[in-house]
């Protein structure tokens, strides 16, 4: 290959593929994915807050009858997600199932934020034996496989979207409760809080001004993968038939779309749009919590 | 020595914790003779009312006489500590109680002996097949770093990592059992291991995959740091194989995150296999806690909780021995 | 660049002419050879000797071929024993041929594979030996490099050996296989100083033995003093002296090779002796300045240093690159302009110096 040796700097000399690998190249925006996702998850969650008053047909109505589509009839303008065995419009009910299934999510990383979060932050900064109880507990939640202990609580208490949120709230005590324990003792050790010290800040001043703010750092890169898996479970336990009673969630849509025998043969939308829906949204909570974390050169992050 | 005797203390601690807490919430929430007996519970405290102002049917009569035995056999009228006591006395020995639910109330044991092999060998085959679709995969993207081939696999890894299983084994199976039929829709008990086995491909290859992503990735990212240490580049000198030095040289070390999560989520993906154990209608410990749910066969849950929850918890453990054995450094 | 009579009979192994190697970047071509000839006989040491950055292991490691950045690229010729290699893929060479021992016998050796193995593997490879012939072999080349307990140490990992005995074991692995052409990359510079003299002189030993012809790469001329034949002395990817070993030490031309020569402590010297470091950084690659690489840095820089670039000079077998050598009367001139003026024409100041 003959390269002009002499030529002065210029970019001819370095040819298109070869451009310095982004690995080396520090990150420091968040970049047009990242926003993306934002829109998608802003999208879902409006059209999820104003179901009721959309244009969009009633989740629960039969589109029987003359004229009307009839059950398992393809997608097609007027039933955009087409409609399920049973007639019922499929595009509304994936909407409407958002309502659940987004709440959830979001109520159970937030509990699991704020108990375990707080928990984690007050374990990791007054350390000696509430730190190694508050462990423990940690540790023993952790033992249990999550679904299992998901499926044992909703077998025992009555299934109302507050106890499945609560449920699911408690198996993100522990991973964020660790993280959260982890950075405060990580930051505790650094001069600014000794400098606090000094100055006469009580613990709670120092908790809530100083390690707060760089502990919420590392959190809310975890807040938005840990939703996403919370919607995953919800899921899971919506699939089982375990989830909250009598509503519509993504994950008894996709369990009705592949319960009978000829069912995903027959109406293969009334499995694939839910699923669709679904997996865009967990994507984008992945995807934006990835850039965050990228963003904020978070080093840890294991759950 | 004294370090493996922690952990095993440890362990023990936490499968005492893992079931003062699963016997507390059955207790504890609810009605434990509900929880027991089921919807006739209730009657309880009426037919006993009734009962002592002597103006029970005989009817009831035998509802309360069960329902005597049930508390009895339970020992619901002694103190919580000791009920648990004799719980786990029970348990260790093997003897988990009946189901309820059923005919003739055959013992939990049966339903599990015949249950477990069927979950437990699905999850085997699920992560064999993830290691063996995530080492390959990984060396070649280690070595290929930041081609269009290694931008395409950490896009494909991102993706399945989205996708919930459940999800994912209703679109396997649509496609290769309804579009494609190469494997049977629903599970039959077959006699020869090997239709077993072909059966079991399908649910295994969707535990499998978003697992090999999750590996895959780790070793990827492993492999890429190995590659840049000097004694790579020693073992290219002495004329090793490109071949040669990414298996025999740079996977070795390379390893130890893999191997640690390889085993950390084999107690985590039991979670996922339940489920797929649903998609594929496989009779396994997954459907079988599901339907005693539904049914209220409370016994059943509760054993099958903590069993899996105790093969957690020692999986996990052999994981952490495991890895001081592995790494000679570690090992002292 | 030999002149006995007895080597004449054969090629000589390595023939570099006019070799570069750059690397693409986004600012531009880094240029980290630039333009280098040599000549190395069978069984002959070449000492290269620079600095950091100056390009003697980029040099020695793309003529063995072992860079594998798709961004290098090579011009010019090497031929090995008549064969150009030159953009060619080098692997069959490697082990049997030519071979290469690193610097840190810490991160060269492979941790968690056994010493005896590490052996074993060219062996099986190149000599097609056995499994039990191999491992024969292996302690036979432990003995031969001064390990104690050779059979012992087969089995053993690198971390349980001490800095000196992993050189050696390293040592043992590249001549395995018996090759012409031997690298040393620095090979003593991240041991002790104690340890250093062994390897070193064991290394010769073997040399002599084998018949082979090496490269010992240092930054320290007094690593190189009577262990090589000749002493090629290299500078922001350039030659700036060649000369064989006793000439170079004896008449030095090349202010930069005075510069090393004085930051080398010696017994002789008076007591509190300044070193002189070399003031100065190296230059850069990319966009190198016209002119002689190290006029920025050299005491006896002239406005014509910056204006045009010295070439080496091609009489006899002592070539340097520089307007104004050293010990010549341009070269002494120029010096005593500097001084008077107290800083040289690149404005590096300059000192008197102190009477040695």
């Amino acid at each position: 290959m003959s390269i002009d040796w002499d030529e002065p700097e210029t970019s001819t000399a370095m040819s298109a593929d070869d451009s310095v690998p982004s690995e080396h190249i520090a990150k420091k925006k968040l970049g047009w994915a990242f926003w993306l996702c934002i829109g998608w998850l802003v999208t879902i969650v409006l059209l999820a807050v104003f179901a009721p008053v959309l244009p969009i047909k009633d989740p629960r109505k039969n589109f029987l009858g003359s004229g009307a589509a009839g059950p398992s009839s393809p997608p097609s303008w007027a039933h955009p997600f087409g409609t399920d065995e049973d007639a019922l419009d499929m595009f509304s009910r994936t909407i409407w199932g958002a309502r659940v299934s987004l709440t959830v999510g979001f109520v159970a990383i937030a509990l699991g934020m704020v108990i375990g979060g707080g928990l984690g932050m007050i374990a990791g900064f007054v350390r000696g034996w509430f730190d190694k109880i508050i462990s423990f507990i940690f540790l023993a939640l952790l033992s249990f496989p999550a679904l299992i202990l998901a499926i044992l609580l909703t077998a025992l208490l009555n299934r109302s979207l507050t106890v499945i949120a609560v449920v699911l709230g408690i198996l993100g005590i522990a991973p964020v409760g660790r993280l959260a324990r982890a950075a405060t003792m990580q930051f505790a050790e650094r001069e600014f809080v000794m400098a606090s010290r000094t100055i006469g800040a009580t613990n709670f001043r120092i908790l809530t001004r100083e390690l707060l703010p760089n502990v919420l750092i590392p959190m809310s890169a975890l807040a938005l993968l840990g939703m996403a898996i919370a919607i995953v479970a919800e899921g899971a336990l919506a699939f089982l038939g375990l989830s909250v009673e009598q509503s519509i969630t993504w994950g008894n849509l996709i369990g009705r779309g592949a319960s009978g025998r000829r069912t995903l043969e027959d109406t293969p939308w009334a499995a694939f749009a839910p699923i669709g829906v679904l997996f865009l949204t967990v994507l984008s909570l992945n995807l934006a919590g990835d850039k965050l974390r990228d963003f904020f050169d978070v080093k840890e992050l294991s759950l | 020595m004294g370090y493996w005797l922690q952990k095993v203390g440890l362990g023990v601690l936490l499968l005492f914790s893992v079931s003062v807490l699963t016997f507390g919430a059955m207790n504890l929430l609810g009605d434990p003779l509900f929880n027991i007996v089921g919807p006739t519970a209730i009657q309880y405290d009426e037919l006993e009312s009734f009962a002592s102002d002597g103006s029970i049917t005989p009817q009831d009569q035998q509802t309360l006489d069960v329902l005597r035995s049930a508390r009895e056999e339970y020992n619901l009228d002694k103190p919580l500590v000791t009920r648990y006591r004799l719980w786990v006395s029970d348990f260790v020995t093997g003897d988990f109680g009946v189901q309820f639910s059923e005919d003739g109330e055959p013992p939990v044991w049966n339903l599990i002996k015949e249950r477990m092999p069927r979950t437990v060998s699905l999850l085997i085959l699920a992560q064999l097949m993830a290691a063996v679709i995530a080492i390959p995969w990984a060396v070649l993207a280690a070595s290929r770093a930041q081609s269009p081939f290694d931008r395409s696999s950490t896009v494909i890894s991102f993706g399945l990592l989205a996708l919930p299983s459940f999800a994912l084994g209703i679109i396997l199976k649509y496609w290769f059992s309804i579009k494609f039929d190469i494997f049977p829709q629903t599970y039959t008990a077959g006699d020869s291991a090997k239709s077993h086995l072909w059966q079991l491909i399908l649910p295994a290859l969707t535990i499998a995959l978003p697992a090999a992503a999750v590996y895959q990735r780790l070793l990827r990212t492993d492999l890429i740091t190995t590659l840049q240490d000097d004694f790579i580049l020693m073992a290219r000198s002495k004329g090793m194989s490109k071949r040669r030095v990414l298996f025999g040289h740079a996977l070795r070390p390379s390893m130890f995150s893999f191997i640690t999560v390889f085993g950390i989520n084999t107690g985590a993906l039991i979670g996922g296999t339940l489920v797929i154990e649903r998609v594929f209608r496989i009779p396994g410990l997954g459907t079988a806690i599901v339907e005693a749910i539904l049914r209220e066969d409370f016994p059943v849950v509760l054993a099958i909780v903590i069993l899996i929850s105790a093969a957690f918890v020692v999986i996990n453990l052999l994981v952490d021995i495991m890895y001081s054995i592995i790494d000679p450094r570690v090992r002292r | 660049m030999s002149d006995s009579a007895e080597d004449t009979v054969a090629p000589p192994l390595l023939e570099v002419t006019d070799y570069r190697v750059g690397f693409r970047t986004e600012r531009g071509l880094a240029k980290a050879v630039d333009g280098i000839s040599f000549t190395l006989e069978q069984g002959k040491t070449l000492g290269i000797v620079g600095e950091s950055g100056s390009g003697k292991s980029v040099l020695n490691r793309s003529i063995m071929g072992l860079v594998a950045s798709s961004r290098q690229v090579e011009q010019g010729s090497v031929k090995y024993k008549g064969q150009e290699i030159v953009n060619n893929d080098r692997q069959n060479f490697w082990g049997k041929d030519m071979s290469m021992i690193f610097q840190d016998p810490m991160t060269s050796l492979n941790p968690v594979m056994r010493i005896g193995k590490q052996i074993t593997e060219p062996i099986r490879k190149h000599l097609g030996l056995d499994k039990k012939a191999a491992i024969e072999r292996a302690v036979e080349l432990l003995t031969s490099v001064g390990i104690p307990e050779p059979a012992k140490r087969i089995d053993q990992y690198p971390h349980e050996l001490s800095g000196g005995m992993r050189q050696r074991v390293m040592i043992a692995i590249a001549l395995s296989a018996e090759p012409d052409f031997l690298v040393a990359d620095e090979p003593t510079t991240a041991l002790d100083v104690t340890v250093q003299k062994y390897i070193l002189d064991l290394l010769n030993d073997l040399q002599a033995e084998r018949h082979m012809a090496m490269t010992l790469i240092t930054h320290d001329l007094g690593v190189a003093r009577g262990r090589t034949d000749d002493i090629m002395v290299m500078y922001g990817g350039r030659v700036m002296e060649y000369a064989p070993t006793d000439t170079l030490f004896s008449e030095m031309r090349h202010p930069y090779t005075e510069a090393l020569m004085s930051s080398i402590p010696r017994l002789s010297y008076p007591k509190h002796t300044r070193l002189e470091p070399i003031p100065g950084t190296p230059p850069d690659i990319v966009s190198p300045p016209p002119g002689c690489r190290f006029a920025p840095r050299c005491k006896y820089a002239q406005p014509e240093c910056i204006e045009s670039s010295p070439e080496l000079s091609s009489w006899s077998n002592h070539r340097w690159a520089c307007f104004f050598p050293v010990g010549t009367d341009q070269g002494n001139a120029a010096l005593e302009r500097n001084e008077a003026a107290g800083v040289t024409a690149v404005g590096l100041p300059v000192r008197k110096r102190e009477a040695v």
